[in-house]
């Protein structure tokens, strides 16, 4: 086992030098995770929407439910996903198992409750009047939605990166599903999961770096826009 | 006077208490109504339902003399009929584009939005504030934004819940001022008011909201300092 001062030296030369082998595991993790987050967000905020504005029977339980799935571990989601692409599985004819749509599907997964949890409470603080006003403003169903996103946004951008937050750190999904397959789906957080029980540190430490960095930056970003959510009238 | 909207049998429950059960409210081009009545009575509802952004249980109404199902009435009320709320919603963006917000909504040319534009801020004074943020104003001025936004859109039916309350002396004076420029420029207007000297000054016609139905008041132009209590 190599010496720690010495793994961490190895890492940032590793990191500043351009090695691709690295880099090609930093742009897989963030090509799946960005694609993931950008499907899932449209879809849940419109859920979110719908369950702060619409009264039906079940709405609370809904609400509820995507309350408790905020905690689902990633690894029961990944058993999910690989059950169902398995060749035995309902979907195994996709082939889509250890590739990167069975990653993205997973993350999906992953993010969805949360995006629809955060940004059903950014809904629900919203003013009323905002609807009220552009719609007696003359404004479409459609350009009021608009409106009322506009109005939530830093609400909307906190779910985000939330959401974001949650699925570029995981671990147990991304492996199950993908694989983690050198150069194809081995992602940062499978990477730094390998090279750890490899006993090979250097990588695991830079790729844990470039995590850190964006664990923090996210936070970062996240404190600064659930502060600029708050509503005024 | 020719009617713009008249509403039969409007009826309008609340967790299973009766609210509103209106005979017959007919509003008039160019005429200012008042609508007083304690907290609770129903006002701002009766309001809502009128601008369409609540329905009634039942209504009949009738939009220049041509009956039509509540669906197509909500249509034209989203059309010509505008509501202000208590404290006017303005838009987290700048002054400009809050007043220009309606007329976006309509396909206007960009050209055409920026001269009407420039035209509202003239009117409601506010030219020197188009640049900033809508939120970073004080409640008199945003008062003035809310009424050039509506203005700006030539509404048929201005509805103004409680336009004036909680207002310094200054600012309502102002208020008052801007009420009158947009019922000299055509628009009918209801509006909700605990102040008599409100009514006074800008209303042609009284109505109290009492048990859910409209009793006519008189209007004393004469002795109008006082202040209706709300009893609620």
């Amino acid at each position: 086992m190599e010496s720690l001062s010495a793994a961490t030296a190895e890492s940032f030369r590793l990191l500043f030098s351009g090695d691709t082998a690295l880099w090609v595991i930093i742009f897989t993790s963030f090509s799946v995770s960005v694609r993931a987050i950008l499907i899932a967000a449209p879809f849940a905020f419109l859920v979110a929407f719908l369950m702060a504005h619409l009264r039906y029977p079940g709405r609370r339980a809904m609400i509820a439910g995507f309350s408790a799935l905020q905690s689902i571990p990633a690894v029961v989601v990944g058993l999910t996903v690989y059950l169902v692409f398995s060749r035995s599985g309902p979907l195994g004819d996709l082939q889509l198992l250890f590739t990167h749509s069975s990653m993205i599907i997973g993350q999906i997964l992953l993010a969805f409750p949360l995006l629809v949890a955060l940004s059903h409470a950014a809904f629900q603080a919203a003013d009323r009047r905002v609807w009220e006003t552009s719609v007696t403003l003359g404004a479409k169903p459609a350009h009021a939605f608009f409106t009322l996103l506009h109005e939530i946004r830093f609400g909307l951008i906190a779910a985000f990166i939330a959401g974001f937050g949650r699925i570029i750190a995981e671990v147990g999904c991304s492996m199950m599903v993908g694989g983690n397959i050198l150069g194809y789906t081995r992602n940062i957080p499978t990477a730094i999961a390998l090279e750890t029980t490899k006993g090979e540190f250097s990588q695991a430490i830079a790729l844990g770096m470039v995590l850190l960095a964006m664990a923090l930056l996210l936070n970062g970003l996240l404190a600064f826009f659930q502060g600029r959510g708050v509503m005024t009238s | 006077m020719k009617e713009v909207i008249v509403y039969n049998a409007l009826h309008k429950s609340l967790h299973g208490r009766l609210l509103l059960e209106i005979e017959s409210l007919a509003i008039y081009e160019q005429r200012c109504v008042a609508l007083s009545g304690r907290n609770g009575a129903g006002k701002s509802t009766l309001m809502r339902i009128i601008a369409g952004l609540e329905s009634p249980d039942s209504v009949t109404v009738t939009y220049e003399g041509i009956s039509m199902p509540w669906k197509r009435a909500c249509q034209k009320m989203r059309t010509h009929v505008i509501y202000l709320h208590q404290q006017p919603y303005l838009f987290d963006r700048s002054v400009t584009d809050n007043i220009a917000y309606g007329l976006r909504r309509q396909g206007l040319s960009i050209k055409d939005i920026s001269r009407k534009v420039s035209e509202a801020l003239d009117w409601a004074g506010i030219a020197h504030l188009q640049l900033r943020n809508a939120r970073e104003l004080s409640g008199g001025e945003r008062q003035r934004v809310a009424f050039a936004r509506a203005r700006i859109l030539s509404p048929r039916v201005l509805l103004l819940d409680e336009p004036t309350a909680n207002m310094d002396s200054e600012s309502r004076e102002q208020a008052h001022r801007m009420i009158k420029q947009l019922k000299e420029d055509g628009v009918s207007i209801l509006l909700s008011t605990h102040e008599f000297h409100t009514i006074a000054h800008l209303c042609d016609a009284h109505f109290s909201l009492q048990s859910g139905s409209l009793h006519p008041q008189t209007i004393d132009r004469e002795n109008n300092d006082r202040k209706i209590i709300p009893l609620g």
